[in-house]
């Protein structure tokens, strides 16, 4: 019965030896902590941002040609080519989307598993406190997604923000109106419709205060719960005054709401726009994105052409999802630890002064992007400047990019379609 | 009898000097903390949901304005956020007579409805402030600027603050229990009634249960702002927060002295343990095996784990 | 009246029938053996699950899943009075708290392992579209919920007052050992209440399926509104349950149209609690 080939037992021995030298040359591996919402009601976000991280760490250790061209720190063969091929272990712990545990997670993360740096947290208040341990303990703390804007406001040396914050959307949506608005379409009133926690209240104040500078008539504003049963009178009332344009800045379960009642009552505006989140959520886009033809979303992530950086990516997160492309969150949280993989090997250092120090002088290309940013730059503050947004339209249950023109694979349509 | 005395002595001893003992590691130096800090909310729960008997499930309200009191005197008036302690206690005391006024005549499970009602209340109003910071929330000093920040890398100054704290509550919380309030309050939790036909004035003293505990509830919350500087409407006035302190009194067993004390002892390093083995593959068992570990305990020792002791004192009595 | 407030009233009715729906199975175990389930939101969801595990296994609809869920639902309340609720009863009121809000994380996560944390939604062509009355929209979905709503808690009312069995069930809340005299055996009375209100649960949870989405942490949302909902028609009242319900549902509706939805919270809970200040055992309890 036992009965192995030469040529098997020599393979055999080979991969052995080879394995051998390995283990004596290669660097320790990079620990990176990654706290995010694994339980509670941002665990669907949650588990899908871990998933985008630890897709990151599996192509660098696993080497990738493609992307070894356009990537420095990823590697034809694998491992970190600044770190002589260390291995990247992804250590994830839950915020239970509590700042508390948040907390104590990172605290655990950083003096019992050792880690380099920290990836996290979803959520701006639990960003807030598991940052302030990071600083406290000298780790850089990468956020990929967090958009609060006092977090970067702190004085905090070790916080590193890649995504756009609030302002940039909202300047997005009113460059991308004011263009309808020459164009001849009608946006003479404006409704505002947004959950009550952290994410929405920050985003609709903004984008309220930038409209009104820039002349765009904000006629509601309707702030609800985002764990609401019902949502029926706030369609009413919108169907009563039948805004031009509506924006909806919504999680999941309130976007589904939204969605199904807005065809029960039948009601849909001229040009309808939703800000990410919710209405990004993959089930989201698999369940309901026939019912919502035409709608406007923001984004930071597009796939873009065959062969880019984002592209591979894209293809590569769906494997490993089982068909769930890379979207807002994902793709954004792809990006963050692709940024803190890239100054780690610049680095070529486990030491957090030394990442700190190349995280600072972070200076990626907008081709080598997965979010559709124009590339990652920190200010002093840690923000990066060079972060922007996208706008997307959803066409035959997938998001296209529609704006600004030079991301754009897709013509606007309007006026909103709906079901 | 000496040998029990022994066993108190060590057990004193082991909890004067666990920061030193937990000293390699920061993390089980928090966990000292935060077993502390949970057993100083619930033993403020204790003396009305526990000796009163009358069970509170809006106690985050409490805790919250202890939090939000801290917060905003640093945000606002740019005092060290322990300066907002006792105006969170004053505050919380006046709460309490405005809640308890109308709540506290109703019976069993009523009053446990209405302080949802009422806590769930104020987390939306909560979130409506802009002086609360909405519900965005708010944050401690970022960088501590003074000692009287009370913001520290190590747990070890947060232990003692917590310990002699919740030394301090215990030690008035024992004195109540001998004095003739904690008579009236173990009357009126037996029978109402009974309590009320033979001249006690229920709803004062109910009133003034309500009143000491949610001071101390309020203190909690101002030490748990100094610790993680940042609140928001869910971790200050949520439900679960409120659900934790009866969770962690009736674990061990309410309306007794160590009650509250033995559940957190349970019950926080559970959390925190199974958070740190279990919570990181994302498929929710943290919870499976938190939820699992309280029913057992409910289901095998529906009075709380102190009533084990209870039944062995009884057990020896009997010898 | 403008007709967009007739729409908001007629939606709010309807709301409210089913928020009676899912809270029919709480104030009966409560009025029977004075026990807070804190873990009915996650029976609610469970039941939801139990629609939309139908719906993908065998395609089906409300026909299907209902009875589904119902007996699925049923035999968990009562494996959950056999296993747990019966020993708890015999300590103090808190051992309730205790031990249904570990069953609740319990089941709340089980369900979160199995499921996962992605949202669902059932295709809303499984009963059938909106349509138009009298210049009133309705939505086949919820007609449903709400008409069978409806029919559940009457038909619950009228076992427990007109029925053998119910007066059964009412001698054992009222007096157990008395009950056990009269030849009544308390604890089949009981865990017939529990399996009843499972039953009413899982129907409940199948039904709102069909309009509302399903996630693990669905049952947070629905057992806040539960609760409201008993204590405020009075515990063990289950007609209370069907008129605080539609109360409770048309004050929402109405305080989130005129109001705004942030404040509708806010109305109903201040509402709640002046019906207690003015009727401690709520609507239609008993003192």
């Amino acid at each position: 019965m036992v009965k192995v080939s030469r040529r098997t037992a020599a393979a055999g021995a080979a991969l052995l030896a080879f394995g051998l030298a390995g283990s004596a040359f290669a660097q320790s591996t990079v620990k990176i902590g990654a706290v995010y919402p694994l339980s509670g009601n941002a665990a669907s976000a949650g588990n899908y941002e871990k998933m985008a991280i630890e897709l990151a760490a599996e192509v660098v250790n696993n080497g990738n040609a493609e992307l070894a061209r356009m990537l420095p720190f990823i590697s034809p063969t694998g491992g970190l080519p600044g770190l002589k091929g260390a291995k990247v272990q992804v250590v994830v712990a839950d915020n239970q989307g509590a700042p508390a545990a948040g907390a104590n997670q990172t605290l655990r993360l950083i003096t019992q598993e050792k880690v380099a740096a920290v990836i996290g947290a979803y959520q701006s208040g639990i960003t807030e406190t598991t940052s302030a341990i990071a600083e406290k303990y000298g780790i850089p703390f990468v956020n990929p997604e967090s958009v609060a804007a006092n977090l970067t406001e702190r004085g905090f040396k070790w916080f590193f923000r890649v995504t756009p914050v609030a302002a940039d959307f909202a300047k997005a949506y009113s460059a991308f109106l004011r263009e309808q608005k020459a164009a001849g379409k009608k946006v003479d009133s404006i409704a505002i419709i947004h959950e009550n926690t952290e994410y929405g209240n920050s985003v609709a104040k903004v984008i309220a205060e930038v409209f009104k500078t820039d002349g765009l008539n904000v006629t509601q504003n309707i702030s609800y719960s985002a764990n609401s049963t019902d949502v029926q009178p706030q369609v009413l009332q919108l169907k009563e005054k039948n805004p031009d344009v509506a924006i909806f800045i919504s999680y999941t379960s309130d976007a589904i709401l939204y969605t199904k009642t807005m065809k029960e009552q039948n009601w849909k505006p001229q040009i309808l726009i939703a800000d990410d989140a919710g209405f990004n959520d993959p089930k989201y886009i698999k369940e309901m994105g026939s019912q919502v033809e035409g709608l406007i979303s923001r984004t930071s992530f597009a796939a873009g052409k065959p062969g880019s950086v984002a592209a591979i990516f894209d293809a590569l997160y769906k494997k490993k999802t089982n068909g769930d492309g890379l979207e807002d969150v994902s793709g954004r949280g792809l990006q963050g630890m692709l940024v803190l993989l890239d100054a780690i090997n610049r680095a070529g250092s486990t030491d957090p002064a030394k990442i700190q120090a190349a995280l600072k002088a972070t200076d990626l290309k907008q081709e080598q992007m997965v979010a559709g940013y124009k590339g990652v730059k920190f200010d002093a503050k840690g923000q990066n400047i060079l972060a922007s947004s996208i706008v997307t339209q959803m066409r035959g249950g997938q998001y296209a990019p529609v704006w600004p023109k030079a991301n754009a694979t897709a013509d606007l349509v309007l006026p909103y379609k709906g079901w | 009898m000496t040998g029990r005395r022994i066993l108190h002595l060590l057990l004193i001893a082991v909890v004067l000097v666990y920061p030193l003992i937990a000293a390699d590691s920061p993390v089980y130096g928090r966990l000292g903390a935060l077993v502390l800090l949970g057993a100083i909310s619930a033993s403020a729960w204790n003396i009305v949901g526990g000796y009163a008997g009358q069970v509170s499930i809006g106690h985050a309200v409490f805790f919250g304005i202890g939090a939000y009191a801290s917060v905003t005197s640093f945000v606002h008036l740019d005092l060290p956020p322990i300066a907002g302690a006792p105006i969170g206690m004053l505050l919380s005391v006046l709460v309490a007579a405005a809640i308890g006024v109308p709540t506290l005549r109703l019976s069993g499970h009523y009053f446990s409805m209405a302080t949802i009602a009422v806590g769930e209340l104020v987390r939306v109003l909560s979130s409506t402030s802009d002086f609360l910071g909405g519900a965005q929330g708010l944050g401690g000093p970022a960088m501590p600027r003074t000692m009287f920040d009370l913001s520290f890398v190590s747990a070890t100054p947060y232990y003692y603050i917590f310990l002699a704290v919740l030394v301090a509550l215990l030690g008035l919380t024992h004195w109540i229990e001998r004095s003739r309030m904690g008579f009236y309050l173990r009357a009126i939790k037996d029978s109402e009634r009974a309590a009320r036909s033979l001249g006690v004035s229920s709803g004062r003293y109910k009133l003034y249960a309500f009143m000491l505990s949610a001071a101390f509830t309020s203190l909690a919350g101002s030490l748990y702002l100094c610790m993680f500087g940042f609140i928001d409407p869910e971790s200050g006035f949520g439900i679960l927060i409120s659900v934790k302190m009866v969770v962690m009194a009736a674990l061990g067993g309410a309306g007794q002295l160590f009650g509250p004390l033995v559940g957190a002892l349970i019950l926080v390093p559970l959390e925190e343990l199974s958070n740190s083995y279990l919570g990181g593959q994302g498929a929710g068992l943290t919870f499976v095996v938190y939820g699992a570990i309280i029913v057992i305990i409910a289901r095998f020792l529906p009075s709380g784990l102190l009533s084990l002791l209870e039944r062995r004192k009884v057990v020896r009595r009997a010898d | 009246m403008s007709m967009t407030l007739v729409q908001v009233v007629v939606s709010g009715l309807l709301l409210g029938a089913i928020y009676a729906l899912f809270s029919s199975g709480l104030t009966l175990i409560w009025g029977m053996m004075n026990v807070v389930n804190f873990a009915h939101g996650d029976f609610v969801m469970l039941g939801m699950y139990t629609a939309v595990v139908v719906w993908t296994a065998l395609g089906g609809g409300p026909w299907a899943s209902v009875p589904i869920a119902a007996i699925a639902i049923a035999s968990l309340g009562i494996a959950s009075y056999f296993l747990l609720v019966r020993h708890i009863m015999r300590g103090p009121m808190l051992a309730q708290i205790l031990g249904t809000f570990g069953l609740a994380l319990f089941l709340r996560y089980s369900a979160f392992n199995v499921f996962g944390a992605n949202f669902r939604t059932l295709p809303d062509t499984l009963v059938g579209h909106s349509f138009v009355l009298g210049g009133i929209r309705f939505e086949g979905a919820r007609v449903l919920a709400g008409a069978v709503g409806l029919i559940v808690t009457l038909a619950l009312h009228f076992m427990l007052t007109r029925t053998a069995i119910g007066s059964r069930m009412l001698a054992v809340s009222e007096d157990a050992t008395a009950a056990q005299l009269m030849g009544i055996r308390p604890q089949r009375m009981q865990a017939l209440a529990w399996g009843l209100a499972g039953a009413a649960t899982g129907i409940a949870g199948a039904l709102i399926a069909t309009f509302f989405y399903t996630s693990p942490t669905v049952g947070e949302t629905l057992a806040i509104v539960a609760f409201v909902t008993v204590s405020f028609g009075g515990f063990g009242s289950v007609l209370g349950a069907l008129v605080a319900g539609l109360i409770i549902g048309v004050v929402e509706s109405v305080s989130a149209f005129e109001i705004g939805p942030v404040y509708k919270d806010v109305v109903v809970y201040v509402l709640f609690v002046l019906v207690l200040w003015f009727r401690p055992q709520g609507l239609m309890g008993k003192t």
